[in-house]
């Protein structure tokens, strides 16, 4: 394998959101974390569900299942804890999930067309096609869409 | 703080601990300051004090009230923070700001060691809202920023409808005479 190649061909974590199967980079991904209580109170951020305590550290909480999936969450049983980017610095992000995680090695090919730009690409795991997410893009588009200030009582 | 005009004493504190005053909003529990709030008083032991102000601009200001010669614009923190409308029973006022709060209840006073500051996910106006968020008990509690209820541009646009409305009453009255 070349040096080219070994780079496309990398680890992911494949998430359970709804019925789907989605897949995240494995280095942005820290643990996956039982369902602790979830803490809310008001504010205007879109996607951002409210807070959960993991480690002695306040996580937010996103809530991506009405992007993915155009609906709201199913049974949350688990939190998978990523790393958002902000510049050179990071923050613990958590996204509820309704099923276990896998570790998976594969190729990243190129995004279906039409598909969102939160779609970096899909993977062949199997038979089955995951497409593959870039956690940042997912984040900005749901706040580009809906984040105003009547998101607020949503949020409470 | 006075609570309904009795003086409280002051408590000792840790070092790096701060006294808030825990309150509800439509269920949903605020921490602040209680350096930050002069006096609580029930919103009927006001009545007469207090006068409506029409005014388009801010739905969350509906009514003044004097204390100690000092004019203080009364935010609804329902309408402040999007939550469902309640029937609050306590005002705030604020000590280093000409602003009160309706609230619903007081629940308690907490000591806390740390404000956290607010994940940066969130970056709407919470970032003005709260200082961050505290760790009471098993619970995350945003603390509040007292001058996030008002801004210095929403001040002066109320003054000026103040200041406008208050001298059309006294061309009325001096008509009338």
């Amino acid at each position: 394998m070349t040096a080219a190649e070994n780079t496309d061909r990398s680890s992911f974590v494949l998430l359970q959101v709804g019925e789907q199967r989605f897949a995240l980079p494995s280095e942005i991904v820290a643990e996956l974390a039982p369902p602790v209580r979830l803490h809310t109170f008001p504010h205007t951020s879109a996607l951002v569900a409210g807070v959960i305590v993991r480690r002695g550290h306040i996580v937010p909480v996103y809530d991506v299942a009405p992007t993915l999936l155009g609906q709201e969450s199913p049974v949350h049983r688990f939190y998978l804890i990523a790393q958002r980017a902000f510049g050179k610095a990071s923050e613990a992000s958590a996204i509820p999930l309704n099923g276990e995680c896998e570790l998976a090695t594969a190729e990243i090919q190129p995004p279906r067309e039409g598909r969102p730009s939160y779609v970096s690409g899909t993977l062949e795991i199997g038979e089955e096609t995951v497409e593959l997410l870039n956690f940042e893009a997912l984040v900005t588009h749901q706040s580009s869409e809906s984040g105003d200030a009547s998101h607020a009582e949503a949020q409470s | 703080m006075k609570i309904a005009s009795q003086d409280a004493g002051k408590s000792r504190r840790a070092r790096r601990s701060e006294t808030v005053i825990l309150f509800s909003v439509a269920h949903q529990t605020f921490a602040i300051s209680a350096d930050s709030v002069q006096e609580v008083r029930s919103t009927d032991s006001l009545a007469g004090a207090a006068n409506e102000i029409e005014q388009p601009l801010l739905a969350k200001v509906r009514h003044t009230i004097e204390r100690a010669h000092r004019k203080y614009y009364v935010v609804n923190a329902c309408s402040h923070f999007n939550l469902p409308v309640t029937r609050p029973t306590l005002v705030l006022i604020l000590r280093q700001l000409r602003a009160a709060v309706l609230v619903d209840k007081i629940e308690r006073m907490a000591e806390i060691n740390a404000v956290h500051a607010l994940p940066r996910a969130f970056i709407g106006d919470e970032r003005r809202w709260y200082r961050g968020l505290a760790y009471v008990e098993d619970h995350v509690i945003p603390v509040i920023e007292p001058a996030g209820f008002l801004t210095r541009e929403e001040f002066q646009a109320l003054d000026r409808i103040t200041r406008a409305g208050e001298s059309q009453r006294e061309m009325e009255g001096a008509v009338q005479a």
